[in-house]
């Protein structure tokens, strides 16, 4: 489940990164750095603690032969 | 040769296809290969992205269409095209004494160290001003024009070293005199009357 959350949430954050990246605006920053940011550091976050905590989650497959 | 904005591009959309796969086809995450894969896709390049696209929108805080995107701003950005030499920005600007694309940043950074860093932090101001507080009406500069920003390019220049520049030279090093607000050259952006001067118009 945080695989794809995780997964999820980096795809967002890269979209608001695009995104911002084509107007030059103090707000396009604070989307890149605020909304964007916020994002992507949950997703890769996420998926260093699944990695730690949960090893198995990170690969679907193993839950699913559980 | 691609510049680093299209590569930046070309990254985002491969990590965010990889990242779809990966999602779609999770199967592919079982084998020790699949594992560095989704470490790239889920860890690596999204980072590397976060800081390549953070330094893409770094360097273009300095560009001068990135300051005077703000309403605020705009008599100021008007000052660039004073007709009038007397006015020290307009000239520096018209006569690209200073880069036109980077106006506002290379008058306006802190020739020292970690004033890069220094500049940004007050733009981070600036923004969280603009749009969650008041801004400052007349807006000014936080700290008084310091003279080691026109020194930086005029320091050792020959048309500025004069007997009137070289008599005073100990005093406007330690910024006792300054060059802007001293009777010198202290025509500035006028911002508030900059409507009644006669504006000058590129031929391009």
């Amino acid at each position: 489940m945080s695989f794809r959350l995780s997964g999820g949430l980096l795809i967002i954050g890269l979209c608001i990164e695009a995104i911002s990246l084509f107007w030059v605006h103090p707000l396009a920053f604070l989307a890149f750095f605020v909304l964007g940011g916020v994002f992507l550091a949950a997703g890769v976050l996420l998926y260093l603690s699944s990695l730690i905590f949960h090893p198995s989650q990170t690969n679907p497959n193993d839950s699913h032969s559980k | 040769m691609p510049g680093p904005l299209a590569i930046l591009f070309v990254l985002l959309g491969t990590t965010i296809v990889l990242l779809i796969v990966l999602l779609t086809r999770a199967s592919l995450t079982a084998t020790p290969a699949g594992k560095i894969l989704a470490f790239l896709a889920f860890c690596a390049l999204p980072i590397l992205c976060g800081f390549w696209g953070l330094n893409e929108h770094l360097e273009r805080s300095k560009q001068t269409a990135f300051c005077l995107s703000c309403h605020i701003m705009e008599p100021y950005g008007r000052s660039l095209y004073a007709a009038d030499p007397m006015y020290i920005p307009a000239a520096h600007f018209e006569n690209h004494r200073i880069p036109a694309e980077e106006a506002c940043y290379t008058c306006h950074t802190d020739y020292a160290m970690y004033g890069t860093i220094r500049v940004k932090l007050h733009g981070l101001r600036h923004i969280y001003v603009q749009y969650f507080g008041t801004p400052m009406n007349p807006i000014h500069l936080y700290d008084p024009y310091n003279n080691r920003e026109c020194l930086h390019c005029h320091a050792g220049a020959r048309s500025f070293e004069n007997d009137t520049h070289m008599a005073l030279l100990d005093q406007i090093k330690a910024n006792q005199l300054s060059c802007v607000s001293s009777g010198c050259h202290d025509t500035i952006h006028n911002a508030a009357s900059i409507d009644k001067v006669k504006m000058w118009k590129s031929q391009e």
